[in-house]
C-alpha cells in the first residue's frame, strides 16, 4: 500500500529530517513508528500526509507517486486517508456531531449520507451520548476520540495518526490505540508515530524504530527498543 | 457550483457572520465608512462639474460692430459669423437694445444717456458649440475686418475652463485613492476573520476540502459584509441628499445642483456593486496565504 524509496527530507534551515528511508508498508498493517524527539518521526507522517514535498525521493500510496500530485489533486488523495493529531485540532465552538460532519461536508456528502455516518463513527469511539456537546467540554480522551470519528468517517484505508496520545494519560491512551486497533481490525492500515514504549510494547506490532532520520530497525511483532534514545 | 455545496457556503458565511460578530461588525463599519466618505465626494464632484457646466453654457463672445459699418456690411459679418465652424448660434444686438438692456440693469448711473447719445456700439453675442472652443474662436472673430472689439471675459473664463479641468482629474484621483483604501482596509479587516479561522481552514485542508470549497464560504461573507457596508451609506446618502437638495433650492436658489432622482438610484447600485466586489475580492487577497498546508 505505501512504498518510500530513497526518501530524503532537507528542512529550509538545513535540519535533516530525514535520510535515506527506504520502506514498505502492506495493506492492513498495523505500523508504529517510534524514535526520540527530533528522530524523524513526525516529518515522516507528515509527508505521507502529503503537508509537504520531500528534497528527494518517492513516496508511492495507493499505487500513485504523491510527491508528483498536482496541487488540485491533493485535495482528492486526502480523502482517502484518515488524520489523527496529537492536538486534536477541533473547532471548539462546534459540536461533536458537527464536527465529525464536518469532514463529511468537505467532500461534498449528502445530509442523508451525514446522518447515518456520523452516528455509525461515533458509535465506533463510543461517543454517541455525548453528539450535542460542544468539542471544548469534552476531555481530552474523549477529544482524541471525536479527532478518531472523523478520522475515519469517510471510510478511509490508510489512517496516520502523529502521537495521537501525547496529550493523554496512560489509560486514556491505552483506550485510543485499542480504538485504532479495533479500526485496523476492520481493514485499514494504521500508521501511528508514538514515544509511548508501555504502549508500544503491549500491542506487538510491527515497530520502525527511527534514530537521527534513519530507520535503525524494523521488526514485526516488535517492542519500543532503548536504542532509540 | 452544486446547490447542496452552494446552500453549505451560504449557510456556512451567514454562520460565520454570527460566529465572528465583533470582527463583522467592524468589516461592515470599515466599508459603510469607507463608502460614505467616497459617495459623498462623487456627489460632491458631479454637482461640481453640473455647476461648471452650467456656467460654460452661459458663455459668450461679445463682438462690438466697427461703428462706420452700415446696414449691409453688419448683415455680411453676420453671415460670415455663422459660417464660422464652431459657431452654434449668432445673436444681433442693436446699440439701442444694447442701452435698453444697460439701463434695465443700471438704472440711475445710465441717467442722461439717451438714444441721440448713445455711446454703445452695435454688437453680436455668439455662442460656440463647444464652451471650451470660445477663446479660439474669439481670436478668429477679432482678425474679421469690421469687428473693432471682441469680449468673453477672457480670464475670468480661463480660470473657469482650467479649475473645472483640475478639480475633474483631482476628484477622479481622489475617488480611485479611496476606492483602493477601502480595498486594503477591508481585506485587512477581513485577514483577521480569517486568521482567527486558520485552524478551521487547516482542518478542512487535512480532511480533503478543494482550495474553492474552502475559499467560497469566506467569498460570500465578503460579499455579504461588503453589500451591507454599501446599505448603509446607500441610504444615509438617499436621505442626507434629498435634504441638502431641498434645502439648498430654498436658500441657494442660484447653485444648479444636480436633481437627486438624477443621480441617487445610479450611485445607490455603484456603491452596493463596489461594495459586494470590495468584499469578495478583500476575502479573496486575505485568505491566500492560509490556503498553502
Amino acid at each position: 500500500m505505501i512504498e518510500i524509496q530513497h526518501l530524503n527530507m532537507v528542512y529550509p534551515n538545513g535540519v535533516k529530517a530525514l535520510k535515506d528511508i527506504n520502506l514498505t508498508i502492506e495493506r492492513n498493517e498495523f505500523v508504529f513508528v517510534v524514535g526520540a524527539s527530533g528522530a524523524g518521526k513526525s516529518t515522516l507522517i507528515r509527508l505521507i500526509g502529503r503537508e509537504f514535498l520531500p528534497t528527494s525521493g518517492n513516496i508511492r500510496v495507493f499505487n500513485k507517486d504523491i510527491t508528483r500530485l498536482r496541487r488540485r489533486e491533493v485535495p482528492y488523495y486526502r480523502r482517502k486517508i484518515g488524520v489523527v493529531f496529537q492536538d486534536f485540532r477541533l473547532l471548539d465552538n462546534r459540536t461533536v456531531f458537527e464536527n465529525v460532519a464536518f469532514a463529511m461536508q468537505v467532500v461534498g456528502a449528502s445530509a442523508r449520507q451525514i446522518r447515518r455516518q456520523v452516528p455509525e463513527a461515533l458509535e465506533m469511539v463510543k461517543l454517541t451520548g455525548k453528539a450535542r456537546r460542544k468539542a471544548h467540554e469534552l476531555s481530552g480522551g474523549e477529544q482524541q476520540r471525536v479527532c478518531l470519528a472523523r478520522a475515519i468517517v469517510n471510510k478511509p484505508s490508510l489512517i496516520i495518526a502523529d502521537e495521537p496520545t501525547g496529550n493523554l494519560d496512560p489509560e486514556t491512551s491505552r483506550e485510543i490505540v485499542e480504538l485504532l486497533d479495533a479500526i485496523n481490525l476492520r481493514g485499514a492500515t494504521v500508521i501511528m508515530a508514538t514515544h509511548d514504549k508501555e504502549i508500544v510494547d503491549s500491542m506487538k506490532k510491527r515497530v520502525l524504530t527511527l534514530s537521527a532520520g534513519k530507520i535503525i530497525r524494523d521488526e514485526q511483532r516488535g517492542v519500543y527498543n532503548q536504542d532509540a534514545h | 457550483m452544486l446547490i447542496r455545496n452552494f446552500i453549505y457556503y451560504i449557510k456556512e458565511a451567514f454562520c460565520s457572520i454570527g460566529r465572528n460578530g465583533w470582527m463583522s461588525f467592524a468589516s461592515v463599519a470599515v466599508v459603510a465608512i469607507t463608502l460614505l466618505i467616497l459617495g459623498s465626494f462623487i456627489l460632491l464632484n458631479l454637482n461640481v462639474e453640473h455647476i461648471a457646466n452650467e456656467i460654460k453654457e452661459q458663455v459668450e463672445i461679445i463682438a462690438r460692430v466697427d461703428e462706420n459699418c452700415g446696414p449691409l456690411e453688419v448683415e455680411e459679418l453676420r453671415v460670415s459669423l455663422i459660417q464660422l465652424a464652431q459657431v452654434e448660434e449668432v445673436r444681433f444686438v442693436s446699440k439701442e437694445e444694447a442701452l435698453v438692456r444697460l439701463k434695465a440693469q443700471l438704472g440711475e448711473f445710465m441717467e442722461g444717456y439717451e438714444q441721440e447719445h448713445n455711446p454703445l456700439r452695435d454688437s453680436f453675442e455668439i455662442r460656440t458649440i463647444n464652451p471650451e472652443d470660445v477663446p479660439a474662436v474669439a481670436a478668429e472673430i477679432k482678425k474679421i475686418p469690421g469687428i473693432a472689439a471682441v469680449d468673453y471675459g477672457a480670464e475670468v473664463v480661463d480660470k473657469l475652463f482650467r479649475s473645472t479641468n483640475v478639480i475633474q482629474w483631482v476628484g477622479l484621483a481622489f475617488m480611485i485613492g479611496l476606492a483602493g483604501t477601502a480595498m486594503a482596509l477591508i481585506a485587512n479587516t477581513i485577514k483577521l476573520t480569517v486568521t482567527a479561522r486558520a485552524k478551521e481552514i487547516m482542518i478542512m485542508k487535512w480532511v480533503g476540502a478543494t482550495e474553492w470549497f474552502i475559499r467560497w464560504p469566506f467569498i460570500f461573507e465578503g460579499i455579504i459584509l461588503g453589500t451591507i457596508g454599501a446599505l448603509i451609506p446607500s441610504l444615509i446618502l438617499i436621505y442626507a441628499y434629498g435634504e441638502a437638495f431641498s434645502w439648498a433650492r430654498m436658500n441657494l436658489y442660484f447653485l444648479p445642483l444636480v436633481a437627486p432622482e438624477q443621480i441617487l438610484l445610479d450611485l445607490s447600485k455603484l456603491l452596493l456593486v463596489l461594495g459586494a466586489v470590495i468584499g469578495a475580492l478583500g476575502s479573496m487577497f486575505s485568505m491566500r496565504r492560509f490556503l498553502k498546508v
